[in-house]
């Protein structure tokens, strides 16, 4: 297994170089020039002189590659850069805002978890009948819903309207239901089909049926047998549901005034802060590939077949 | 064992009242705070050295003061200064500071802070586009509350520019490093500066503040980046004031949603004007005056004012409302005139149907439109699209961000493009000297029109004239681009603000730059 392990990290590392590669091309290829935004934060009477300086200044007209490793380098010393609107570290305002995107993707993905567990068994264990019938309608809703449409109802309801959450902010237990709602409904529909449907597949399994025919009851049947076999599928699911979070997170903070990588991000497009939108992508272009690594490594743990494959 | 209907009812239910029933008790137990005012922003305040161009203007302004401060309608207030002479010709100023004003560091306001906060800045390059910087000639200390400044010529705009937020406003000697390095945000304002970061920005009110003191203790300037977010938290009560074009701004539908839910939303005459900017170095057909007029012609701003600004915003004929100092003559907007358009278009030889062309050439134009720039532009340029295409000008719409208008704008990469005026305090000198005199740089604003033969000795002319002939040499160059369309005003847009229950009352700032906390008084039963 350990082979397999380090195939994947040597495949992990190639490709975090490669997404690094395209990312830096998409970011300076993005029309507009950042040096006409930081002449004009310097003074409102900038000239086209004073442009050309800062376009020198910041390296701008130096050789795509050369620029590339030039950031590449800093940010594995774990220096990003300096932001061009702010002035600040950008390496500073990343750690600031890691913690909150790790606490929205965290119980987004619990949320998700847990949620889709509930309704796949609710459906698993009467399939067909009503229950099913109505989180399969409940999981059609939740995945047709986009974030910042689910965000706004949520505020409308429970701030606006019955005033029992605060809309905005990172304050306390209140602060976290709607956010983390608002990021995991969509993962937790298209999970509970996962279940839902991978409960269905094992239980017509002859283990399941040898099991049913020894009077053994569904909720057990259900627990001990279908669960660890339809593991490996669900766990590839929620990684790759968990990692797509990130996208989320640059609707979803906005939304509740949440100031983390997500929203860090969304003002470095806006204002073509190369340094932020760069470092911002290494994150989650790491987290992504990270994520992946461990739930391969999950589904080898769950499934002797991939255990096998790899020895 | 099988789940019951009931059963799974039930612990649905169980499982989002979980973690609300927590997090509501939490909210119930949290402190009202009626010594608190809280206002939406949409960014943070970032950098407030009042020195630099990077901080947020509105906490900016609550923090430093200025000489004189910018009253309704262009008037001048007493400040720092309580007393101004302009002698030699407009050559030298003399001042009288306010006596027994601190520094919230304890540090006292004098000729001495002063003459330190212009030496940090007064002669930078940064700062060359204030004329009383560019032209300051020396300082002399005539006692501890009394100063005189020279220039090498009389400033344009004197009296407005000692009013602007930056870099003209002042910071404590004390506050910076040994070195001189700027250190922390400490003004003579009313409001001193706890805490700031990219959530919040926390003020408490200066107990020595030499003015009117606020009606209430602590202000915090919530950052809420989405403006959907902003206009909930103001409807659930968690925050009481929101609004202006450059704290968080509130567009005319967000205006007529907030008012309709019952929500005091207070719309005034804004001192900025959004006009139709032509090129005709790249779009041909825009050089001949007969096509800029029929545009201009074409498009009905009663219905964009009605339908798009419901109402808010008001038809602009002028390139100032009336309100901005030196306006001048109040021209009439034009009415949408499909007939005259037409003919103005077949005299200038663009003819066909349904699109016109000449030699050739058909009569294709670009818009481009920031909707960053200026909120509800892009429906703005559909309506126009849709009304051009009746008289036969195929209206072409590029939609670009921030980042991309301020480099397509400067560098000419537009047929017709939406600008807006500068606004108080910085008009009329700001925007007719930035964006008409064809020698003057200004980089990333771009220029609305120029003509070095004709309009640029008017331009001159009106900068050079004494205070006495100004209005007159103004006229002149407003009356020269009415007379040859070489602009089209289009609107002249609101000032929003909208505000809570709880606040009793309240009223719109002078100038978008300021914070209006003034007159807000806040409900404590």
């Amino acid at each position: 297994m350990s082979t397999l392990v380090l195939r994947r990290v040597r495949h992990s590392i190639v490709l975090l170089i490669l997404a690094s590669i395209l990312c830096f091309g998409l970011v300076v290829s993005a029309p507009g020039n950042i040096a006409v935004l930081i002449a004009e934060l310097r003074t409102p009477g900038a000239t086209f002189e004073d442009i050309r300086k800062i376009e020198e200044e910041i390296g701008l007209n130096d050789p795509l590659p050369l620029r590339y490793f030039d950031w590449l380098g800093g940010a594995l010393q774990g220096d990003f850069g300096i932001s061009y609107k702010t002035g600040e570290p950008v390496g500073k305002a990343m750690a600031s805002r890691l913690s909150t995107t790790a606490i929205l993707i965290s119980g987004g993905s619990l949320f998700g978890l847990l949620l889709s567990f509930a309704l796949g068994f609710a459906g698993a264990m009467r399939p067909y009948g009503l229950i099913d019938s109505m989180t399969r309608s409940l999981a059609l809703l939740g995945a047709s819903m986009p974030s910042f449409f689910v965000g706004a109802m949520l505020t409308y309801a429970f701030a606006v309207e019955l005033r029992l959450l605060p809309s905005f902010g990172l304050s306390g237990p209140a602060s976290l239901v709607m956010p983390w709602i608002t990021i995991g409904l969509l993962p937790a529909a298209v999970l509970s089909r996962v279940v839902r449907v991978g409960l269905e597949e094992a239980m017509s399994k002859p283990y399941a049926i040898t099991a049913a025919s020894k009077g053994l009851a569904k909720r057990t049947i259900l627990f001990r047998d279908a669960l660890p076999n339809m593991a490996p599928t669900y766990i590839n699911a929620w990684g790759t549901q968990t990692a797509l979070m990130v996208v989320g997170s640059i609707v979803v903070e906005p939304l509740f005034a949440w100031h983390g990588v997500g929203d860090l991000f969304l003002q470095g497009v806006r204002f073509r802060d190369f340094m932020v939108v760069q470092a911002c992508l290494l994150i989650f272009i790491t987290f992504f590939i990270t994520l992946n690594l461990l739930v391969d490594i999950g589904m080898m743990l769950t499934d002797p077949k991939l255990r096998r494959q790899g020895a | 064992m099988a789940t019951s209907r009931r059963q799974f009812v039930l612990g649905g239910l169980a499982t989002i009242a979980l973690p609300i029933i927590p997090g509501s008790i939490a909210v119930a137990m949290a402190d009202e705070g009626a010594e608190t005012v809280r206002f939406a922003i949409q960014k943070p305040a970032g950098d407030l050295n009042p020195h630099i161009y990077s901080g947020l203007w509105g906490v900016q302004d609550l923090i430093f003061e200025p000489l004189v401060k910018y009253g309704r309608g262009g008037t001048f207030e007493p400040g720092l200064a309580t007393a101004w002479e302009i002698e030699d010709d407009g050559k030298r100023l003399r001042l009288r500071l306010r006596e027994g004003v601190t520094f919230h560091d304890g540090t006292p306001w004098n000729a001495d802070a002063l003459k330190w906060n212009f030496d940090r800045w007064i002669r930078l390059d940064d700062h060359s586009w204030i004329n009383f910087a560019r032209l300051f000639d020396g300082l002399t200390i005539v006692d501890p509350h009394t100063v005189e400044i020279a220039f090498k010529e009389a400033p344009l705009g004197l009296m407005f520019e000692l009013s602007y937020v930056r870099p003209v406003r002042f910071l404590s000697p004390a506050s910076v490093a040994d070195d001189g390095t700027y250190r922390d945000p400490v003004g003579t304002g009313p409001w001193n500066l706890v805490s700031s970061d990219s959530a919040e920005s926390v003020l408490e009110r200066y107990p020595d503040y030499w003015g009117p003191k606020p009606a209430f203790e602590r202000l915090e300037m919530k950052v809420l980046p989405d403006s959907r977010n902003r206009m909930a938290a103001l409807r659930a009560g968690e925050i009481d004031v929101t609004g202006g074009d450059f704290l968080a701004p509130i567009n005319a539908t967000e205006a007529k949603t907030l008012k309709e839910a019952g929500v005091a939303v207070e719309i005034a005459p804004g001192s900025t004007t959004m006009i139709l900017g032509f090129n005709p170095d790249r779009s041909k057909a825009l050089a001949d005056d007969r096509v800029r007029k029929a545009i201009s012609l074409g498009f009905d701003r009663n219905a964009v004012s009605t339908v798009l600004f419901a109402g808010f915003a008001q038809p602009a004929g002028s390139i100032f409302i009336g309100s901005v100092p030196l306006a001048g003559t109040q021209f009439d907007a034009d009415k949408r005139d499909v007939a005259e358009a037409k003919r103005l278009l077949d005299e200038a030889g663009w003819t066909g149907s349904p699109l016109r062309s000449k030699d050739g050439e058909d009569l294709s134009i670009e818009l481009v439109v920031s909707e960053e720039q200026i909120i509800g532009s892009r429906s703005v340029a559909e309506v126009m699209q849709a009304q051009l295409k009746e008289i036969g000008i195929d209206l072409t719409i590029r939609s670009v961000d921030h980042a991309s208008r301020h480099s397509d704008i400067p560098a000419r990469k537009y047929d017709l493009a939406f600008f807006l005026t500068f606004g108080a305090p910085y008009d009329p000198y700001g925007t007719v000297v930035s964006y008409f005199l064809s020698t003057y740089d200004n980089g990333v604003d771009g220029k609305l029109y120029t003509d070095a033969e004709i309009l640029d000795p008017l331009l001159l002319s009106a900068m050079g004239a004494s205070m006495a002939d100004s209005e007159k040499a103004l006229q002149a160059v407003y009356d020269w681009l009415h007379e040859n369309t070489a602009i089209a005003p289009v609107l002249f847009l609101p000032s929003i603000w909208a505000h809570s229950e709880r606040v009793e009352s309240f009223e719109p700032p002078a100038t978008e730059y300021d914070t209006p906390y003034e007159k807000i008084s806040v409900n404590r039963s």
